[in-house]
């Protein structure tokens, strides 16, 4: 891996004559990979396939076990697409414009990254939660409740994976050549235009990895939801509440069978985040 | 190059390291358990206790009084590692190797997890009180006052009332809760519904929100959420000491829940504590341990042959119509696979309700 980033680089550098460097790197780095990411997955494949497909079938298909899933891609699709919006702009405001306590919002950024997700859920309650002004105020006007309820979980969402979008849009855009945003402006493409026109082409690949990427988290977020979802079977559980209940209930073929495919769904967004970067690497 | 060279020697000592640390890792636990906990020497002795986590101060009371009186009993120290968490995951725990010499758990289901496992060989429901030490009611908790007007199960079902029960899949608490409910219908204690099932239809129309475990629900409550929960009499006592601001309402008819206790005693053959353990689990049955329980909120045990229980006061534990215990359903182990099982009438009926 690390050789292949330098062959990539401009410098045309002879291979590096450290044999015991470069194996000693590539073994160290392969079973860190193998015994921290690959191993733990392929147990949980195994034990979603144990008992046979005609089991993990059922397990998957079960209406509570389909409704969770469905639930999951749903809120996760929902909630990615608002951070792509929101996300793109904030990143676009923060290398743009110079305002008082930038650095600060820089900073606050990542928060969301440290917070324990459970202290995101309960925050949430406290704050949105059906007994607060703001809860009733949602509940009247909508006639659904903010918490224990889809858009609780797109809230708590939403705030889990803030900083993704953002922090792989940021740097792209700081980089940006700013001489093409002047010549279109010299022959009189407005602000919006320019935005679509020149920005948007060159930050495409940023704002679908990083909304990838939020997508893929969200996928398998418990923490914050099981405080705020409510939790009730085909209604608000999500797929992560639901494993967590199957396990509990002592039915661990059904908790890695729903786990299989969140999995799967997840790989395939890691794998497509990486088709994404390599076209960004040909075209570069 | 240099730095290539250095950067994998680098690494290649972390990834030795961790190895090496994790080998020691498990080497020292397993030496300091079996050394720990087994010899005598200096006239100590530990036991490990693994319970849920609403006793724990009453087992705080318990500990130093059970110490005193092992000290002049044998003249033996005891030290006791206490370790709290949910019912369900510390029987989980023990399951995996938590060499505990003694479990105090919520239910009767998380002591049978340990029998499955081959943990605990022994009839360990043959003392008078078949293995429980203490008891409470599932009741309902309503808000300061009483504003929605509750006084009994069959106002749970009416519209416009929302209550709180945690999740039965997860939490062994709420299965109590459905018991209850549906025990308190089955036995025509609940106007209006003729039997279990339809009970527990109408009042679960009304949970729009499962916890996964009985403490959140409550702090859910607490939080100013829902009209109604349905809880154990200790829990009520339990929030009213940390100054909550609820009410509890004894249904006319109710479910006794009955928390195990038990030695596991393939870890304290292990150990060597197996002496010590039993007389600890017997201590919990005297009047000064009792008292403990009682202070923050159980009842006492119930007496298998007798079926007698010891007297309380009835200003603090009101008395309640119509009690009945899972027995009545068969117990856990008829009860677990029938109402939560995949095909369980719980299961179905949450399904047709919710779908």
């Amino acid at each position: 891996m690390a050789e292949l980033a330098f062959n990539d680089s401009v410098r045309p550098v002879a291979r590096p004559q450290v044999p015991f460097g470069a194996w000693g790197l590539r073994v160290a780095a392969l079973t860190y990979l193998v015994a921290l990411v690959a191993v733990p997955i392929i147990v949980i494949v195994i034990a979603g396939f144990r008992e046979g497909l005609g089991v993990f079938w059922a397990s998957v298909t079960r209406p509570a076990a389909l409704s969770a899933l469905w639930l999951t891609i749903w809120t996760a699709g929902l909630m990615t697409l608002f951070n792509i919006v929101m996300g793109t702009m904030t990143a676009y405001v923060l290398v743009s414009y110079k305002f008082p306590g930038k650095r600060i919002l820089d900073a606050m950024i990542d928060l969301p990254f440290a917070i324990p997700t459970l202290v995101t859920g309960v925050m949430l309650v406290l704050l949105y939660g059906p007994q607060t002004a703001i809860g009733e105020l949602f509940e009247s006007r909508f006639g659904s409740r903010l918490l224990f309820a889809p858009p609780g979980i797109i809230l708590a969402l939403l705030l889990i994976c803030y900083p993704f979008v953002i922090r792989a849009v940021q740097p792209v855009l700081a980089q940006l050549d700013v001489s093409q945003q002047e010549a279109a402006s010299t022959i009189g493409a407005s602000q919006w235009t320019i935005f679509r026109r020149v920005i948007l082409p060159a930050i495409r690949p940023a704002i679908l990895t990083g909304g990838l990427l939020s997508f893929a988290r969200a996928l398998g977020e418990f923490g914050s939801i099981v405080i705020v979802s409510g939790n009730i079977p085909m209604q608000t559980q999500t797929a992560a509440v639901y494993i967590y209940g199957q396990v509990e209930a002592g039915n661990p073929a059904a908790a890695s069978g729903v786990s299989v495919v969140l999995l799967a769904i997840a790989l395939l967004v890691t794998l497509m985040v990486d088709l994404i970067q390599q076209r960004r690497r040909q075209h570069a | 190059m240099q730095f290539l060279r250095r950067f994998s020697v680098v690494s290649l000592t972390l990834l030795l390291l961790m190895l090496v640390l994790t080998a020691c890792g498990s080497a020292a636990t397993s030496g300091t358990q079996a050394e720990g906990s087994s010899t005598q020497n200096g006239h100590t002795v530990k036991l490990t206790l693994a319970a849920y986590s609403t006793p724990a101060e009453a087992y705080a009371k318990i500990i130093p009084l059970f110490k005193d009186y092992w000290m002049k009993e044998k003249g033996v120290q005891v030290e006791i590692e206490e370790s709290y968490g949910g019912s369900g995951s510390q029987s989980k725990a023990v399951e995996g190797g938590l060499e505990a010499d003694v479990v105090a758990l919520s239910l009767e289901n998380d002591v049978t997890r340990l029998v499955n496992a081959n943990l605990i060989t022994h009839d360990w429901k043959a003392n008078d009180y078949g293995g429980m030490v203490t008891t409470s009611y599932a009741v309902i908790v309503v808000r300061s006052g009483n504003p929605k007007d509750i006084q009994d199960w069959a106002d749970l079902a009416k519209d416009g009332v929302e209550v709180l029960t945690p999740d039965p899949a997860t939490s062994g608490g709420a299965q109590w809760n459905v018991m209850a409910a549906y025990g308190a219908a089955d036995r025509g204690h609940v106007e209006g519904f003729s039997s279990g099932e339809d009970f527990l239809r109408a009042l679960y129309t009304n949970v729009s929100i499962m916890d996964k475990d009985a403490r959140t629900s409550i702090t859910n409550y607490e939080t100013g959420i829902g009209d109604a929960a349905i809880t154990y009499e200790n829990e009520y006592f339990a929030g009213k000491a940390s100054g909550a601001d609820y009410e509890a309402i004894y249904p006319s008819s109710t479910i006794l829940i009955e928390n195990p206790v038990a030695v596991v005693d393939v870890y304290s053959d292990k150990h060597g504590t197996t002496e010590v353990a039993q007389a600890f689990v017997d201590f919990l049955y005297r009047p000064e341990a009792q008292a403990a329980f009682t202070e923050i909120g159980y009842r006492p045990p119930v007496n298998v042959t007798t079926g007698e229980q010891a007297a309380v006061d009835e200003s603090k534990f009101p008395a309640v119509k119509d009690v009945f215990t899972i027995a009545d359903y068969g117990g856990w182990a008829e009860v677990g696979p029938k109402f939560f099982g995949d095909d369980g009438i719980f299961t179905k009926l949450i399904a047709e309700i919710k779908g």
